[in-house]
């Protein structure tokens, strides 16, 4: 009877999970030209985690009853009260603790900069906006939903309780697709956000929120377009437009050239 | 509120009661601001997160006396490769086959005992690395690697057999 060499078992493991390296690769598949048994069983278990990933990563949506328990028991936090779970007084705004909440959508690194910074009173909304970014840009992002379709964001988008109307924005005239999106931060309110992958290394990523522009600090440069005003700041090689639509602040953040961020800005505001 | 879906998503597959999963999230939360000195800049606040959230689950589990019913590994295995076997024409049917039943994953998720449930979950869904996930679940990365392997092989026979009851299966 021939002799089996042993089922690599591990090394499907971690291919399955992307973490063999090109020279384990190599020789997990010459084992899978010659083994009909662990290639099924590859199949399989990447069947499994598919499976999984599809069905039990979608995005939960978080009622407002629950966002406004979390953000009552932080004010709570803040006064140093015990109870939690009491009814919140009216008009309290517990902002060093909404600021966290904010400052927790950046990368984790970012996260101490928009802490401390915050506790100091000095983070600005770009400058979010620009963290969140090059979360995005590192992969590092997390997205609600990851889906390429305008439509099936729009629709998750509609189930997240936001008191405002979300348009996604479609850039593939001019080479970005969309990735995915969902519910985000910007100034310790709730906004929409729609990622996108460019051309080569660029990418982009915009937010609308329930705000207005006087509430930004001086931009870089003011332009005019259309009728519709545009401020526009640069944080590192993240050039950041902000324009005002209704009740709602859009905002969009691109790396490249700044000109070229602008410009998609100007293919996209709408005059309210 | 960012994190906070991913946060709900785990929690209500991961605790013993979904219906917990309101006040684990707000929980996780809470710790989390009182602990943001423990954070160590740099690193994955994701997985800092998940790490405060897994601490409250399994605390809750220990309250509920909840013990591990686990497959023996020789019966998973044996499960594992019936459901695999040459005399089922259409296994490789139903590896291609998308499953259009959430609710079929979830019941398969929960009837995994919890710790290979959490490891399924912190990787396939969340996508933490095997460091990460052992983090999180306090546990070298050797059992996590053992407690996902198990998991992923429990999943398939049962959601296998359900593709293959159901239309799920091509050309039926």
């Amino acid at each position: 009877m021939a002799e089996h060499p042993p089922h690599p078992t591990d090394a499907l493991q971690d291919a399955i999970d992307g973490h063999l390296d090109t020279v384990a690769r190599a020789a997990l598949d010459l084992h899978l030209a010659a083994c009909p048994a662990c290639r099924r069983e590859l199949d399989a278990l990447s069947w499994v985690k598919q499976q999984v990933r599809e069905h039990a990563g979608d995005a939960a949506p978080v009622s407002a009853d629950l966002q406004a328990a979390i953000l009552r028991a932080l004010d709570a936090e803040d006064r140093g009260t015990a109870d939690v779970r009491s009814p919140q007084p009216s008009g309290h705004r517990g902002v060093p603790a909404r600021w966290w909440i904010g400052g927790l959508t950046a990368a984790a690194a970012v996260v101490a900069v928009v802490w401390f910074g915050t506790r100091l009173g000095d983070p600005t909304v770009p400058a979010q906006v620009a963290a969140a970014f090059r979360e995005y840009a590192a992969g590092s992002l997390t997205l609600d939903l990851r889906t390429a379709d305008p439509a099936a964001l729009e629709a998750q988008l509609r189930t997240a309780g936001l008191a405002f109307s979300t348009r996604v924005f479609d850039f593939g005239m001019m080479d970005y697709r969309l990735t995915g999106g969902g519910v985000h931060q910007v100034a310790g309110r709730s906004s929409a956000m729609f990622a996108y992958d460019g051309p080569a290394a660029l990418r982009l990523l915009c937010q609308m929120y329930e705000a207005t522009l006087e509430d930004l600090p001086p931009p870089a440069e003011q332009r005019s377009n259309d009728g519709i005003e545009f401020l526009v700041y640069r944080e590192g090689d993240v050039t950041i437009v902000f324009w005002q639509e209704g009740s709602v602040v859009c905002v969009l953040a691109a790396n490249g050239s700044a000109e070229a961020a602008i410009r998609l800005a100007f293919a996209k505001a709408v005059r309210a | 509120m960012p994190f906070a879906p991913m946060l709900f998503r785990t929690a209500r597959r991961i605790a013993a009661r979904p219906d917990d999963a309101s006040d684990i999230v707000q929980e996780t939360f809470l710790r989390a601001y009182r602990t943001f000195a423990n954070f160590q800049d740099g690193t994955n606040a994701k997985a800092w997160l998940f790490t405060i959230m897994y601490s409250i689950v399994s605390n809750q589990w220990r309250a509920d006396r909840r013990a591990p019913v686990e497959v023996p590994v020789d019966e998973l295995e044996g499960r594992f490769g019936a459901a695999l076997s040459a005399g089922q024409p259409d296994a490789e049917q139903v590896m291609l086959a998308r499953l259009d039943a959430s609710p079929e994953v979830d019941r398969a998720l929960r009837d995994l005992p919890d710790t290979q449930r959490a490891a399924v979950l912190m990787v396939d869904v969340e996508e933490l690395t095997y460091e990460e996930a052992a983090a999180v679940l306090d546990c070298p990365v050797g059992t996590v690697r053992s407690r996902l392997a198990r998991g992923r092989k429990q999943l398939f026979v049962t959601l296998a057999d359900y593709a293959r009851r159901t239309n799920a299966v091509r050309g039926r």
